[in-house]
Parts: C-alpha cells; structure tokens; sequence
C-alpha cells in the first residue's frame, strides 16, 4: 500500500449525490487507505479467535470458511435471543432519516452506506429476510435481501467505518443506538475471521502481558521511572510510587498509552505529580495495566475476558477502590457493562476520596472513579494550590470524548478543572460538542496508520470546530481525556488545523499545580518554557471566558 | 535473501533493509544498514542513539520513549526524528528485527491502541 498523500484540498471534496443505482445494486467500493488491515493469524496465537485466516480485503475471495452463511445466520439467531436491545433495533426504524447528516463518516465521506439508518439497514436487512415472515415472504419488497459473499464484504468495510460514537442515536426519535447494531455485525465478522490486525493485534498483546501495547512489567516501571527522572528535573521533587503493592487504598489503572505515546506520557507525568501531592495511598499494577479494552471491538466475550484482570487485581491486592485515568471507552465499559458481566465487586468499597471525604455515589456499584471526578471534587474543595498563569501560553479548548461524555454524562467535571487550571479557555460551537460532541473519527479501534484517509475524512466534522476557535479565539490546546483521542487528534488537527496541539487534562493540572517544596519551575511538562510573570498581568481571568 | 556488501563484509537482511542477525551488529554493519537505507553519514550523535536503541532493546523488549532517548543521549528533544527522519529509521540502523504492524503503528506513526 502506498503513502497516503491526498490533501486536505483534496478530501473537502465530498460528494453528497447519491449514487445512480439502488443502495442494494451498489458494491461497496473497498478502497486503499479507508480500512484496516487483517490480523497475521501468528499475532493472534494467544487468543481464540475464530477462523482466523490470510485474506485481503481488496481481494475479490477472502477464504471464507466454507460455512460461513451458517455461522453468520447462527450468530445472528443467537444475538437476536441474548441482546433484547439488538432484536428491538432490527424491528423499530421508521427509516426517518433524523440520524442520516449526524454521523461524521458520513459528513467527511459523503456515502450514503455511512448515513446511521443505512449502515444499520445493511445488517437489517438480512434480519428481515432470515428471521421475519415478511422478509421472507415479500423479500426486496419487503426491504430483504440474500446473504451472499458482497453482503459480508459491505457490512465489515462499513461496520469499520463507525466508531461506535452514538451521536445518531442522540436524535433518533426512537433512541436505536447504532452502537449496539455495529458492535453485533463487528461480531459476526470477527467469527467469520475478518479480524483487523489493529484491533486484534492488542487484544492478543493485553491477554498476554496485561496491556494493549504489550509492555512487560519491567519495561512499565521503566517508562514511569523516565517520567520522574523529567518531573524532578522540572519541581525539583523526586517521587516514588509503587508497584504491585499489597494493602494500598486505591489501584490506580490507566490506558497503556499514556506509559508511551506523546502527548499521553505528559498526562501520566500529571498523574504522577497529582497523586504525590495529595501523598495518597495508591498502588500502579504492571499486571493489571490496561484501562482499555480492545476486546469491545472484538466481541463481547472478549471484552469481559481481557477485563477480569482488573477485578482480580484488585482483589488480589484488597484495594479498597479503583481509581481510572484519562479514558474514553474504558468508562463507558466499566459502568455499563461491568456489572452485568459480573455483578458488583463485593470486595471493595463504595469510593470515598481520602482527601475530601466525598462519597462517590454513582460509583458504588462499579466501584471506579474517574480521574476527572476525582480531581474536580479535590478543587472544588480546595484542595489543590494552583497557579493557572502557568498554562497562560495555551488557549484551550475541550473535546468532549464520546464515550465519558454522551456514554456517561462527564461534562461538567473536567470543565469545571480546566477552568481552574486555565485562565483562556474556548468552547467549541454548540452542537459540536457535550452530548453533542463530534467524535474524534478513530475511536473503537480504528486509529491505525494504514486508514488515514478514513480518519481524516471521520474527524472532519471535529477538526471544522477546532478550526472555528482556532480562527476566531487562537486556540491553540485541544483538550480532552482519553487515550485514543490523545494519540488520533494530533494527527487530525495537524492535517486540517495546523498550529493546535492536543493535551491531557492532567498535564494542564500538572502544569498549574503548586507542589509543596518544588523549585521555580520554568518549563511547562513538554519542557517548553514558562509564559514570563509579566505576561500573567495582561492575560488572566478576565481574558477567559464562554463562547 | 538479500545480502549487502559493504567493503569485505556481507550481511544479511531481511526485504525491507532489517539485519537479520541481531547479534552481527556492531557501527561498522551500522553504516552499512545506513547506507542501504539511504542515510547520509552516521555521525557521533547518530551513533549514540543508536547504541542507546539497542540496549534498551535488550533490556526491555520494546522502543524507548522518544524523549528518554534524546535526554539519555543528551541530546535535544525531537533527536531521532531530527536525526533520523523517523524512529522505525533509528529502530532499523540499530539492527533490530522488523516490528509487527502494530509496533510500526505505534513507533513510526505515534498511534497506541488505548
């Protein structure tokens, strides 16, 4: 596969005309640079897919097994009687038409097949004619059609092409969420063996050394071990954490990209620095070091395999509660589906913040508390000494990630902190963001490489908002809390808003954040030097303010 | 299999350039990966990071964070892509064997799978 080069010239470009023939009469046109690549059946070695075989998604064959039109009719018939949401989503759809210009994919591509209520009616359409009496009486009449080879080539290119966001489901006026149907036809091709290796590939790595990444335990500790050797060269300050430790409160569990990738090490510099201040009583875990779940992507089942390490962890240590970094999936996991999958841990506690004494109530369940919650409810209570002119050189604006906000409803907690961490903060125009939000378009385990054309075309519709603040405000810091938007937006807004960079929130709590004993500090967490003192006078808070 | 030669030496490497013996390193097999891969002169700088990649390698069985190579080596930030064009460059010359795609992903293209 060659580079992908097209420019953003290029790829504004959208042509919304729908095509001359019937949606059904019209083959998916499978292209470079807009799907993953198949997993090599070596990288899966530790995990039991099934089927898993060499294919080619430009090929015309893809070596399906021999019965693969009976395992997909049985995967369906079966999702059908264990998800009640599932059957309800396949029977409901009035084909209105009020998600069809809400999906990002399809505002960047232009395809029809990429209209929520289309994507849904590839798969619904196959329901109709298997498992309804007028599907199988009135077929293409009835909106039915045959399953053959194309159908399954259509469903995994288009069901890759939807980032399990759920901003369609916010204006459908029968609440179907397209997540639920995308993450059933991801399903059935995951049993057919049309894994994407960017998606499997950290599923094989998290089942066998704990982590998406595949860091050993060894290599973990070294990568935080760096970030304190720069926090002491920055405050002066030499922490300490632990390790796998016995007996502590809290097991603090974040994604692994934030141990590696930039500007994810910068947030975990922030955790660090955060946790040492309070002096709170937390462990890392290198066993348990994964707060996403790749397996989401996969299936269900492995989604709750890869996450029982978390559990077990915290059982094996007796921590009290769990305490989750910057994340996007992993939230919406943890509340969600945690419970059903095990019911609530009845060796932990409710979560109480030991600094503040707040009770956490909408986590005594799941027994997890987000970062943002926690640190928000530390500020509120003023606990934290902070000195927002530190971030006085950024102009910030904040991406809510789908899944903690629209997922969960986190919309005004890292507000509330960015507020006070920042003296120039920026909103975004309003149906962009909030329940609203546009996603990054590389959720859900599509931020891989080889699709960019996929993904720049996806985050369009975001990258147009930055564009706004960036033009009108001079933003030039999107912030956000999840890994997966950390790693993917840079890219994005480098394409199409040039000039922004993307940040944790912590690293701007980290950056205004006044540490007992530390030296003047200089730098920002990046190493970029401080705005000058007299610069503080002339910004400030009344430069901040709501857009 | 493709074999380059550089001066007296062979080497072998795999398609794309990786040595294929980890352990037939040294700077001189160095230059010749370096030239094979269209890199102008190894300098003193380039070396080091380099010879940093690899025992980091050895060690921890993956690449280091970018900004400990550069601090480590003492250099400024940004050193290997400065030097380099791009860190699987660096991972290559430092005769390691050629990543997975997901590895590639995460040290060419700065994607992790978070």
């Amino acid at each position: 596969m060659g580079k992908f080069i097209k420019k953003p010239n290029d790829l504004m470009q959208i042509d919304y005309k729908s095509p001359q023939t019937d949606w059904m009469d019209t083959p998916a046109d499978i292209r470079e640079h807009m799907y993953l690549h198949p997993t090599k059946a070596k990288e899966l070695g530790a995990v039991d897919f099934p089927n898993i075989h060499e294919w080619k998604p430009a090929d015309k064959n893809w070596n399906l097994p021999e019965n693969w039109k009976e395992i997909v009719l049985n995967g369906i018939k079966e999702r059908l009687q264990k998800y009640r949401s599932f059957h309800v989503f396949m029977d409901i759809c009035v084909r209105c038409g009020a998600c069809a210009d809400k999906c990002h994919f399809y505002l960047g591509t232009g395809d029809p097949k990429n209209m929520p209520v289309l994507r849904a009616e590839l798969l619904r359409s196959v329901y109709r004619k298997y498992f309804t009496t007028g599907g199988k009486i009135f077929g293409k009449a009835a909106g039915a059609r045959e399953l053959t080879d194309d159908v399954i080539r259509e469903l995994w290119f288009y069901y890759y092409q939807c980032t399990e966001c759920r901003r369609c489901s916010v204006f459908c006026p029968y609440g179907i969420d397209q997540a639920e149907i995308t993450i059933i036809g991801r399903e059935l091709t995951n049993l057919l063996g049309l894994q994407p290796g960017w998606i499997g590939g950290p599923v094989a790595n998290c089942f066998m050394k704990g982590n998406h990444l595949g860091l050993e335990p060894h290599t973990i500790k070294s990568n935080i071990e760096f970030m304190l050797d720069d926090i002491e060269t920055i405050t002066g300050i030499k922490i300490e954490p632990t390790f796998n430790r016995k007996g502590a409160e809290i097991l603090f569990i974040t994604p692994s990209g934030d141990l590696f990738g930039m500007p994810g090490v910068y947030t975990a510099m922030g955790y660090l620095m955060l946790f040492h201040e309070l002096g709170l009583d937390y462990t890392w875990s290198t066993y348990a070091s994964e707060g996403g779940n790749f397996g989401f992507f996969t299936s269900n089942e492995m989604a709750k395999r890869l996450y029982s390490k978390i559990y077990s962890e915290a059982k094996r240590l007796g921590v009290k509660w769990i305490l989750g970094g910057e994340c996007g999936h992993m939230w919406r996991l943890w509340h969600q589906y945690q419970n059903t999958w095990w019911g609530p841990p009845d060796f932990m506690e409710a979560p109480v913040s030991p600094i503040t004494g707040t009770r956490f109530e909408h986590a005594s369940s799941a027994k997890v508390v987000h970062i943002a919650e926690f640190t928000a409810d530390l500020i509120k209570h003023g606990r934290l000494k902070l000195d927002p002119s530190r971030n006085d050189h950024l102009k910030v604006t904040w991406h809510d990630s789908c899944n903690t906000s629209r997922g969960m409803g986190i919309f005004e907690e890292p507000r509330y902190a960015l507020k006070n961490v920042c003296n120039h903060f920026y909103e975004m125009p309003e149906n962009t963001i909030r329940e609203k939000t546009f996603c990054c378009g590389s959720g859900s385990g599509i931020n891989a490489s080889e699709n960019m054309e996929l993904r720049m075309r996806g985050g369009l519709p975001r990258a147009n908002a930055v564009k706004h603040v960036h033009d009108i405000h001079g933003v030039n810091t999107l912030a956000n809390m999840c890994a997966i938007d950390r790693a993917s937006l840079q890219p994005l807004v480098d394409y199409w808003v040039p000039g922004v960079q993307v940040a944790g929130l912590h690293e701007l709590v980290a950056n205004a954040l006044v540490m007992k004993g530390e030296k003047e500090r200089t730098t920002d967490l990046r190493g970029e030097p401080l705005p000058q003192k007299s610069a503080q006078k002339s910004g400030g808070k009344e430069d901040a303010k709501d857009v | 299999m493709p074999v380059i030669e550089y001066g007296s030496m062979k080497i072998n490497v795999d398609d794309e350039g990786f040595l294929v013996n980890f352990n037939e390193w040294n700077e001189t097999v160095a230059c010749a990966l370096a030239e094979n891969a269209g890199v102008e002169e190894l300098t003193k700088e380039r070396i080091e990071i380099l010879k940093f990649i690899r025992e980091y390698y050895k060690q921890f069985n993956y690449f280091p964070i970018l900004n400990a190579v550069c601090k480590s080596v003492h250099q400024p930030k940004n050193c290997v892509n400065e030097q380099f064009f791009d860190p699987l460059t660096a991972w290559k010359l430092a005769g390691l064997p050629k990543p997975d795609e997901i590895l590639i992903n995460i040290i060419e293209y700065g994607q992790t799978p978070t």
